[in-house]
């Protein structure tokens, strides 16, 4: 399997004035492709903090970082932001759905904004992902007019409109029953079969993780179960 | 464009707001129409007042000026005299009407001979000043035929044209004889053919009007003119046309302005209050834009955050607030102009009972094409703020709220 994701030492050290906390102390973590993997650990263990760096939105302190064989760690602001667009998709605990817009326009935003707009082929593309998670019938909907489930699901869509080496999921089910929550993750594993793109989930819940191929544990800040 | 979708629909996603901001942008630029139109109209009456029994510019001989000249040997030098019995005169005065006649802004062209003399009449003398014009043209520069109180304006020989002030002066009616003693030492019975009332002082108690061909034995002019008189489209443009008229004749043309100085002066403070309004209403416009797109931003952190996590660059972000910016301003401008135009065309129309306009507005002159563009540019000016305050949204720090 090619690997995805290489990172290796890395630290990072938040500073408030004098207080310094040390949340990641030396992460060694590789994906592979079409990996799911979950990211568990106790709150303040700094599953957010490495995932938040592994989706580029927050620089080490120290260590490497490869996505798809390119060095992230050294890439400038603007690089940073072209390689999420291109290469990464994310789903928050929150939808974050634009509320002016459709489920469809939802999901073809991160492709229809740098192209400066929806071409017929990004269309068809966002049509096909809304029937891959159930939403056939809701493509035109406003987002407001979505259920949570609903909108959960849409942004899954739209994490996949890029067709991205790897998929960062937050707490993807924490806002939703449990009903939501399975067909969540019934879709996650599906998708991830189906569209061969890499998951990696950080969550708290035990159900969650264990329908993951893979578990990573963080334990203050470091890997003490399955990183490598 | 995809940004001006997303601008759009951020525009219409609350439309009771957009509708008070826009209607907002719409209240300034009607002001700015309205200041400007009143101002315009303003200078328009004061210059009409000013100018309309007069010329805009005046054209007269260049004045003779003393200067040195070489003497016959090499060390002794004169000074020339200047001749203060000959009358400065244009001699080659037609070339010059056929001239000024062939200018487009040019509207009347007044060839004239100027002068003094006395109005005996038994016991009474009264100063007058003689403007002796072509009979034809003899409502080019001053609106004399129609302010005539009796007589008639046929200028034929030996006639005579004055106003009511000096008819009264001297007792003078229409018909009458009386004698005409120029400053050339001449003297002439004249009779008095129509007596006119224009309302200004200065010409009914002392201009007098004549014929060219009559004045001249009396001021001794056989051929040229003392002065041309000429009215254009726009009096606001007499001076350019005095220096355009000066190099092109070798005369001295002098604009309107030059003899009312203290109304130039007061035009031009007046302008500048409305500077000072247009200004304060645009600024007001522009803090309103951009105080509602900061709250817009601010609203709307999650949602750029979002974008931002996915990588939407900067540049598109920035590009949706300042198509915010221009929807408003250009909406809100074209609105305010409909509205200040119909204001000034309703307040235009309201009239006082001798049927002159209550308000001396022009909406012509609402500069509506500056308010337009002005109004447009301060709103997109407005949208930077909160565009670059939008673009600098930290997609983690947004999307952790």
């Amino acid at each position: 399997m090619t690997t995805i994701l290489e990172a290796h030492g890395i630290e990072k050290t938040f500073r408030n004035g004098d207080e310094v906390t040390e949340v990641l102390k030396g992460i060694d973590l590789d994906l592979s492709g079409g990996d799911l993997v979950a990211l568990v650990g106790a709150s303040g263990s700094g599953k957010s903090t490495l995932l938040s760096i592994i989706g580029l939105l927050l620089r080490p302190t120290a260590g490497t970082l490869s996505i798809g064989g390119e060095r992230v760690d050294l890439m400038s602001d603007a690089q940073r932001a072209l390689f999420r667009n291109k290469k990464l998709g994310f789903v928050f605990q929150f939808h974050h759905l634009l509320p002016d817009f459709t489920a469809m326009e939802n999901v073809a935003f991160p492709a229809a904004a740098p192209a400066g707009g929806i071409t017929r082929d990004m269309r068809q593309r966002a049509r096909d992902l809304l029937t891959k998670v159930g939403l056939e019938d809701r493509i035109d909907f406003p987002a407001t007019r979505l259920s949570g489930g609903q909108k959960q699901r849409v942004a899954i869509a739209r994490a996949l409109m890029n067709r991205p080496a790897l998929v960062i999921a937050d707490e993807p089910t924490g806002n939703l029953d449990r009903e939501s929550a399975d067909r969540v993750l019934d879709l996650l594993r599906e998708v991830n079969t189906q569209e061969g793109a890499t998951f990696l989930i950080c969550t708290h819940d035990e159900r969650v993780a264990k329908r993951c191929s893979r578990q990573v544990t963080l334990s203050d800040g470091k890997v003490i179960i399955g990183g490598v | 464009m995809f940004a001006f979708t997303v601008a759009r629909r951020y525009l219409l996603s609350s439309l009771s707001q957009t509708f008070l901001l826009v209607c907002g942008v719409a209240l300034g630029v009607t002001i700015f129409v309205f200041i400007t139109a009143l101002i315009g109209g303003l200078a328009v009456l004061l210059t009409q007042q000013v100018t309309g029994n007069s010329a805009h510019v005046s054209i007269e001989a260049a004045p003779r000026i003393a200067r040195v000249l070489p003497g016959s040997g090499l060390r002794e030098e004169g000074v020339a005299l200047i001749s203060t019995t000959q009358r400065r005169q244009i001699r080659d005065w037609p070339t010059v009407v056929a001239l000024l006649r062939s200018q487009p802004s040019i509207v009347a062209v007044s060839p004239q001979i100027s002068g003094n003399a006395f109005l005996v009449r038994s016991q009474a003398v009264a100063p007058v000043s003689i403007v002796a014009v072509d009979p034809q043209a003899l409502d080019a520069i001053s609106q004399i035929t129609p302010k005539l109180i009796s007589g008639t304006g046929e200028l034929g020989a030996d006639s005579l044209l004055i106003g009511e002030r000096l008819a009264q002066d001297l007792g003078l009616s229409s018909g009458q004889v009386v004698l005409l003693r120029t400053d050339r030492g001449v003297d002439r019975q004249l009779t008095i053919k129509g007596i006119f009332r224009t309302g200004l002082k200065s010409l009914d108690e002392r201009v007098a009007f004549m014929s060219l061909q009559t004045a001249r034995p009396l001021f001794v002019l056989p051929a040229g003119v003392t002065n041309i008189e000429i009215k254009i489209k726009d009096p606001q443009k007499a001076r350019e046309m005095a220096s355009f008229l000066s190099g092109a004749t070798g005369l001295r043309a002098t604009p309107w302005q030059d003899n009312n100085l203290s109304l130039e002066d007061a035009l031009t403070a007046q302008a500048r209050t409305g500077s000072l309004i247009q200004i304060f209403s645009l600024a007001s416009i522009i803090i309103g834009v951009a105080s509602a797109l900061v709250l817009s931003a601010y609203r709307r952190r999650s949602e750029v955050g979002i974008m931002r996590a996915y990588g939407i660059p900067k540049g598109f972000i920035i590009q949706v607030y300042l198509l915010q910016g221009l929807m408003i301003g250009l909406t809100g401008a074209v609105l305010g102009c409909l509205c200040g135009y119909g204001l000034c065309l309703w307040l235009a129309g309201i009239t006082k009972p001798d049927g002159l306009p209550a308000l001396p507005i022009a909406p012509d002159q609402g500069g509506y094409v500056a308010a337009l563009v002005l109004t447009t540019l301060g709103a997109v000016i407005a949208s930077i703020l909160p565009a670059r305050a939008a673009a600098r949204v930290d997609p983690l720090e947004a999307i952790q709220q």
